[in-house]
């Protein structure tokens, strides 16, 4: 159980994927299955995490990941939810804890921010992965105090959670701060330089997770080779759902270290192709649209041509 | 003895006890309240209050050698406290006794603790173990008193029971170490009573032991006090002193003379001649009772405590009497006349005056005729005596009922004189006169004359000091010192608030003197100062250099050394002695507030300038002194507004317009700058500023500065903006402008006729100002700030090298050097001065609603807590923008109008529409993504160029494109170059200056790289495109032999290497000998073989060189002059002779013909040529 934990934390998604249920009987069932179907929405394969879950269930947390799995039409089971286990004895604190995670999660994608965080926020001290949540939140907002503030209780409470150590790390991602031993993102590279060490996960993502830390750091050709690693675990386990973050990653390591042209912006049409919904794309086109008005605030005179 | 000084009183509850501090100036009080007060009767405050014990406190006692004090009170306890002012609090108390603890002492070498107490027992306990050593048993009632002896195993104790009784604690001192505590069965066996005194018919209050005789004082309610001898077997009464009427409450031996001091409940104080056994002296209040009196064991001072307080008082004036004749002094010590040499230090005594006045007092005056060799000796006593002693002695003049006699030296009255005025005092007063000193004024008068010269208003008069040469001369008072000239027409007065005691004068002139606790200067003018602290009064006698001669309380001579730096450096300054100054300052370390503020205060705050290192000091003296260089230095490093606006103040008052205008700039002060340019008739400034208030979107400053700049156009434009259409059109119609009037009624929706009926106005005649004589480019001329010689000699002393002045102010302002510097200082920076200026607005502008962002982020952060956190903070894209003035930074950050702006204002950009792929894969590569959680959106993550930098004011976007990558793409063109591909050449050297465009330089060095590149790139792209054209016309218009010859020509004169000037000269001599231009032709080979080409190159060189000797004609006439220096109109492909009108593009600086000012540059397509634009901004 831990290890699938784990591998859902890190974002080993085909891993997950691939793991055969235990009985329904077993009391790791439903974890199981629900990592299952977490994983399977996280790679944005929504009708197989519907088909995978059982139409009838009582159990809250399956409910919700259900409902999660329907986006906009969930919204509001997933609302009824939070009430409901707001009062509910029955249900393990595990499970509302989950509820509360992926409602969040539904919120947040909706773009409900506010009452993502309203939702996490709940009484008394969030759970690790409410506060990883929060943690995140609070970064796409700015607001990195903020997400120190959230992270810090938490992970006194519990050094070793693996979901609020990846926390931390994309902190100092977005901070630079330089832990105690002034490297510039030491803790999101320790991080990761001890997960993507650790045998038994192979995950794409801290791949990419660590290019990520090695470009910010600027050591663009370890960054580039930790891509094509991961790029090349992609294609073999052929869930191209999972490669955005790494051909944006891609882009960027191309435009900055200067390499031929043309590639990058081949890696930009591959990402525009495979990806059209990804932020950086929907980024780029407002910025194209942000050009093209602002250029058109300057008058352009005539051309000075020779006069013959 | 008619002397009892009170030298301290305060008011209180009643006071039971007293202690004196050994060394220091303080005094412990028990009070009948509870409290223990400690007071530094020198300076009359209360140092500290000790407020636990309950009920009164009637015993008190300081150690003698370390900070304890020990009380004992109401309440059967004995407190301990610990005295030292930062821990004053009690340490630990004693209990045992059964009943109110009477008194309590110190023993003085042993850790021993004496009580008395009403429960009949006198205890001694051990300060360390805190515990009761022993119990002394046998008096028959309370205990009063108990006193240690001051040297011997004694204790001397009286009791309501009668008696005194005297006690042997040798056997406690031999026995403590083996004795445990509380051992009650052993106290008495080493504590034996030695002697019971019986002989006071009532309880006695007091007893003490002489300091040295084996004598007792006792004081009783039989209102005696009674002296006993002890021998080493017994002990009988002398003799009983009787006088105070009712209960004696306290009898002590004075310390040093033979008298004893005694209080009483009759309200007095008495002194008793020890010898005689009468009453010398009788001090009375009104209402009080006194309880108790203390003595201090070193210096002549007692303490009483009374009913309503306590007072501190001494018995005689300790102020040895003395005068000083040249280098020796004579004084009095003893009784004893002696004389001290300054020089020898010889101390030798002259001459006895026992015999004379009372022998309590001592004399009060010594004066030395040097005539005679004869002193007069005056004492107070007896209604006043004086006697003369020829050394042997002699006399002057004496007041004796209002009037003065003067004596010559056989004491016969000489002359007798009605003095003008009450005087108490008589003193020399300069030849024939006398300085007569009554209650309110001291006169000075001429005995000859018998008339009063003049008369200054001051307290009683008790000393005067003349100076050595008699110029001067010091009145002493209680309080005040009078100094004075000789015939007191200048005088200044100084006012202390504590006592006076003694002065001298240096032989510079400054007046030195003690006060209680100080030795303080006073200077002629009256300033004055602390020269150093006193722990005991001395009286100085002489003052030499760097030493002070005094005599201390018991007149003997002592010297002080000090510091006369600071009283000399002031003395030299007032005397404008800068030659003294200077030495002062260069040789001791002067320095400190008090002497900048002293010389702010005195009017030399260019001085003062000098010490300070503190900015804003430094800015105050500056703009008070009016020098503006340092006061703009000293601006620019404080960086606030208010200091701006002084500044500005400052330097309008005194013209300097220049500095005006920074000061204006910084403080974004737009109105005055718009106005001080129009004063300054600088009309280019002037439509600078006006560009800056369309930037800034402030009508009425664009009217202001259109009405300035005469700008009608530009008035009617802001009428119009701000819809005041009938101001608008009655401007342009007074000014003639039909056509613009016209065009505002139609805006208005109105015809000529609509308005008929405005009456005529005349043309205006509103013109701008002319401007006579062009200062914007000087300063005013103004009055010279009078270059001090201090100034110089500083500046001098600094170069020399030796001086440790931190400052220097170099020329004097408006020198015309400095002027002219100052000139060719603003030609240098004015450009990027002022636009640069024009830039900031903004950026701060930014800066300030960042600020206010911070502080609504901060608060936000503050107030809640986790509450409410969905309003987003500032993104590190703001950041970027916020920390960087280079269009590349914006652009990384998304900002991509302000980079345009920016790069409208530094490079004169307008056509973007090119830079559009650039701008996005900037933006694209700064940016990066990661999901760290399942199914949410991935997060954005923004790419810094300083990752070492985590302060959100330093953090900037990592550059997409260096310099170098550049320069990698710009060699990649010249390649193309030599491969002969043109038009792919051509786009690379474009596509190389539009990166170069978003470059970010953070040093001089790549600026300087930078401005290289895009010159180089520039000259290349002008050369391929020249090659280029010469191309097409050769295949379109093959007749035009001309052009195209020209156009060769005109390519080898773009600035290319030498490897690609090679095969620009070798394509240009093709042209040229095909063209049978073979002189030309020849010139370029010449030029071809100065760059040292292949040995083949040369060789055709030669040829075509040979073929032009030949035949030295030119075919074709074509316009190309190589003897003069030209550049290549870019457009036109034209050349452009030295000293002809051309503009430029504003960011490669390629030139033009000056009709295309205003058009597109046709070379890279981007920037409006001849477009005013402030450059790459500083490297950061």
């Amino acid at each position: 159980m831990y290890f699938i934990k784990q591998q859902f934390t890190l974002g080993a998604y085909p891993a997950i994927l691939s793991l055969q249920l235990p009985d329904p009987s077993s009391p790791d069932y439903i974890p199981t299955l629900l990592y299952k179907v977490r994983a399977h929405l996280a790679i944005g394969d929504n009708a197989s995490a519907l088909a995978l879950l059982p139409a009838d269930t009582e159990n809250v947390a399956l409910k919700a990941a259900a409902a999660l799995a329907k986006d906009e039409q969930g919204l509001e089971s997933l609302r009824d939810l939070c009430v409901e286990i707001e009062g509910d004895q029955d249900s393990d604190d595990w499970e509302k804890q989950t509820v509360q995670v992926l409602a969040a999660t539904a919120f947040i994608r909706a773009g409900e921010i506010e009452e993502a965080l309203e939702t996490l926020r709940g009484e008394g001290i969030p759970g690790d992965e409410q506060a990883a949540l929060l943690t995140q939140v609070y970064l796409s907002l700015a607001r990195p105090a903020l997400a120190q503030k959230v992270l810090a209780p938490a992970l006194k409470a519990n050094p070793d959670a693996l979901v609020l150590q990846l926390a931390e790390a994309i902190i100092s991602l977005v901070t630079g701060s330089q832990g105690t031993s002034g490297e510039p993102y030491a803790p999101a590279l320790s991080f990761y330089n001890e997960q993507v060490a650790n045998p038994s996960i192979s995950s794409p993502a801290l791949l990419v997770g660590r290019a990520v830390v090695r470009i910010l750091r600027g050591e663009l050709s370890s960054a580039q080779s930790d891509l094509e690693e991961a790029d090349s675990i992609i294609s073999r386990a052929k869930c191209e759902e999972a490669s955005s973050d790494m051909l944006a990653a891609m882009i960027v390591a191309a435009g900055l270290s200067g390499a031929k042209k043309g590639d990058a912006d081949q890696l930009w049409s591959r990402l525009l192709k495979q990806h059209p919904s990804h932020p950086l794309v929907a980024d780029i086109a407002a910025k194209e649209l942000l050009f093209d008005e602002c250029a058109s605030k300057f008058q352009v005179p005539p051309r000075a041509v020779a006069v013959a | 003895m008619s002397v009892m000084l009170t030298k301290f009183e305060s008011k209180s509850n009643r006071v039971k006890g007293l202690a004196f501090h050994p060394t220091q100036p303080l005094l412990a009080a028990a009070l009948h309240n509870g409290s223990v007060q400690l007071w530094n009767y020198r300076m009359g405050v209360l140092v500290d209050r000790f407020e636990e014990h309950e009920g009164p406190v009637r015993g008190v006692a300081i150690h003698p050698s370390r900070a304890l004090l020990v009380t004992g009170g109401d309440d059967y306890k004995i407190k301990v406290w610990d005295l030292k002012p930062q821990s004053r609090r009690c340490l630990f108390t004693l209990h045992g006794h059964l009943d109110y603890v009477r008194t309590v002492q110190f023993h003085h070498e042993m850790p021993w603790i004496l009580s008395a107490s009403d429960d009949q027992t006198i205890r001694i306990w051990n300060s360390t173990s805190r515990h009761c050593v022993a119990i002394l048993t046998g008096h028959s009632h309370y205990v009063m008193s108990a006193q240690f002896h001051p040297k011997d195993d004694l204790i001397v104790s009286t009791s309501m029971d009668q008696t005194v009784r005297v006690w042997d604690i040798s056997g406690l001192r031999k026995n403590t170490p083996n004795n445990g505590p509380n051992n009650f069965e052993t106290f008495d066996t080493f504590s034996t009573v030695k002697y019971v005194l019986e002989g006071h018919d009532r309880g006695v209050n007091w007893a003490s032991f002489h300091p040295t005789l084996p004598l007792i004082v006792s004081a009783a309610d039989d209102r005696t006090i009674k002296i006993w001898r002890m021998s080493e077997t017994r002990a009988w009464e002398v003799d009983s002193c009787r006088g105070h009427f009712n209960s004696v409450s306290s009898a002590i031996f004075h310390p040093k003379h033979e008298l004893i001091v005694s209080c009483a409940e009759d309200k007095t104080v008495r002194v008793w001649d020890l010898a005689k056994r009468t009453a010398i002296q009788t001090f009375r209040r009104e209402n009080d009772r006194f309880w108790i009196l203390a003595a201090h064991p070193n210096l002549n001072l007692f303490a009483a405590g009374h009913d309503g307080g306590l007072i501190v008082f001494k018995l005689e004036r300790e102020r040895p009497a003395f005068t000083v004749h040249g280098d020796m002094l004579y004084y009095v010590r003893d009784k004893y006349v002696r004389t001290y040499d300054f020089n020898s230090g010889s101390d030798i005594g002259m001459l006895s005056v026992r015999k004379f006045g009372s022998p309590y007092v001592p004399p009060r005056t010594v004066s030395y005729n040097p005539a005679e060799r004869a002193v007069v000796v005056t004492i107070s006593s007896d209604n006043g005596l004086f006697e003369l002693s020829s050394l042997p002695t002699q006399s002057n003049g004496e007041v004796k009922d209002s009037l003065i006699e003067v004596r010559d030296l056989s004491n016969s009255v000489v002359k007798t004189i009605k003095p003008p005025v009450q005087t108490n005092e008589i003193f020399y007063g300069g030849t024939a006169c006398l300085i007569l000193s009554s209650i309110t004024t001291v006169v000075l008068y001429d005995i000859q004359q018998q008339k009063t010269i003049a008369e200054l208003n001051s307290p009683p008069v008790k000393y005067v000091v003349w100076n050595a040469d008699g110029s001067l001369v010091a009145l002493m008072s209680k309080h005040t010192i009078t100094i004075a000239n000789k015939n007191f027409s200048q005088n200044s007065l100084i006012h202390e608030t504590i006592r006076i005691k003694s002065g001298a004068w240096d032989d510079t002139g400054v007046f030195i003197y003690s006060t209680l606790n100080h030795i303080k200067y006073c200077l002629p003018q009256g300033d004055h100062g602390v020269i150093c602290t006193l722990d005991n009064p001395v009286y100085l006698t002489r003052v030499k250099g760097k030493t002070a001669h005094c005599l201390d309380r018991s007149a003997r001579p002592r010297t002080i050394t000090f510091d006369p730096t600071e009283y000399r450096f002031k003395l030299a300054l007032l005397r404008n002695n800068y030659d003294e100054m200077l030495h002062i300052i260069r040789t001791s370390t002067l320095l400190g507030q008090s002497i900048i503020a002293y010389l702010q205060q005195k009017g030399f705050p260019e001085i003062a300038l000098h010490f300070v290192q503190d900015k804003n000091t430094r800015f105050d003296l500056a703009i008070e002194c009016g020098n503006l260089d340092v006061a703009l230095e000293t601006a620019r490093a404080i960086d606030r507004p208010e200091c701006w606006e002084r500044l500005a103040q400052q330097a309008l008052k005194q013209g300097n317009h220049k500095i005006v205008e920074k000061a204006y700039q910084q403080t974004k002060n737009f109105d005055r700058l718009s106005f001080l340019y129009l004063a300054t008739g600088s009309t280019e400034k002037l439509s600078k500023m006006q560009k800056i208030a369309d930037a800034r979107g402030d009508p009425m400053s664009r009217f202001h500065n259109a009405l300035y700049a005469g700008d009608v156009l530009g008035r009617i434009t802001v009428l119009r903006d701000v819809g005041l259409h009938p101001l608008a059109y009655l401007t342009a119609k007074t000014n003639g402008l039909e056509e613009e009037a016209a065009e505002i009624l139609e805006v208005a929706g109105l015809t000529e006729a609509d308005v008929d009926d405005i009456p005529v106005f005349g043309k205006c005649t509103l013109q701008t100002p002319s401007v006579v004589t062009p200062t914007s480019n000087l300063n005013w001329p103004s009055i010279s700030m009078g270059e001090s010689f201090f100034d110089r000699a500083l500046a001098n002393g600094h170069l020399d090298g030796d001086s440790d002045i931190p400052h220097i102010n170099g020329n004097g302002l408006d020198s015309g050097a400095g002027a002219s510097t100052a000139l060719d200082d603003w030609a240098k920076d004015e450009e990027p001065d002022v636009e640069e200026d024009g830039w900031e607005l903004d950026a701060e502008a930014e800066d300030d609603e960042e600020k206010d962002v911070d502080e609504e982020f901060e608060d936000a952060i503050e107030e809640e807590d986790l509450g409410a956190g969905a309003a987003p903070g500032v993104s590190e894209n703001e950041l970027w923008v916020r920390n960087s003035p280079f269009a590349a930074e914006h652009v990384a950050a998304g900002s991509f109008d302000t980079a345009m702006q920016l790069l409208n204002r530094q490079l004169g950009v307008v056509n973007f529409e090119l830079l559009k792929p650039l701008f996005l894969s900037i933006y694209r590569s700064s940016h990066v993504y990661v999901s760290p959680i399942a199914s949410l959106p991935p997060l954005q993550l923004h790419i810094r160029r300083n990752p070492e930098e985590t302060s959100p004011g330093r953090v900037l976007p990592v550059t997409a494109r260096t310099l170098s990558s550049i320069r990698t793409e710009l060699s990649e063109g010249y390649r193309f170059v030599s491969g002969n591909k043109l038009s792919e050449a051509q786009a690379t050297f474009r596509s190389v200056l539009l990166a170069l465009l978003l470059i970010v330089v953070s040093s001089d060095n790549e600026a300087k790289e930078w401005r290289d590149t895009v010159t180089t790139a520039r000259e290349y792209l002008i050369g391929v495109s020249i090659e280029l054209e010469r191309r097409r016309i050769a295949q379109d218009e093959p007749d035009n032999v001309r052009r195209s010859l020209e156009l060769a020509a005109y390519f080898t004169h773009c600035q290319l290497q030498s490897q690609h000037m090679q095969i620009a000269l070798r394509s240009a001599i093709g042209v040229f000998a095909k063209a049978n231009n073979h002189a030309t032709a020849a010139k370029l080979a010449r030029r071809l073989l100065d760059l040292n080409p292949d040995p083949k190159i040369v060789a055709q060189a030669r040829q075509r060189i040979a073929a032009g000797d030949r035949n030295p004609r030119n075919t074709v006439e074509v316009s190309y002059d190589e003897f003069t220096e030209f550049e290549i109109c870019a457009a036109t492909y034209t050349p452009i002779y030295k000293g002809s009108p051309s503009v430029r593009c504003p960011y490669t600086d390629a030139a033009f013909l000056p009709e295309f000012k205003g058009k597109l540059d046709p070379l890279i397509e981007l920037t409006e040529i001849g477009a005013s634009a402030s450059g790459l901004p500083a490297p950061r």
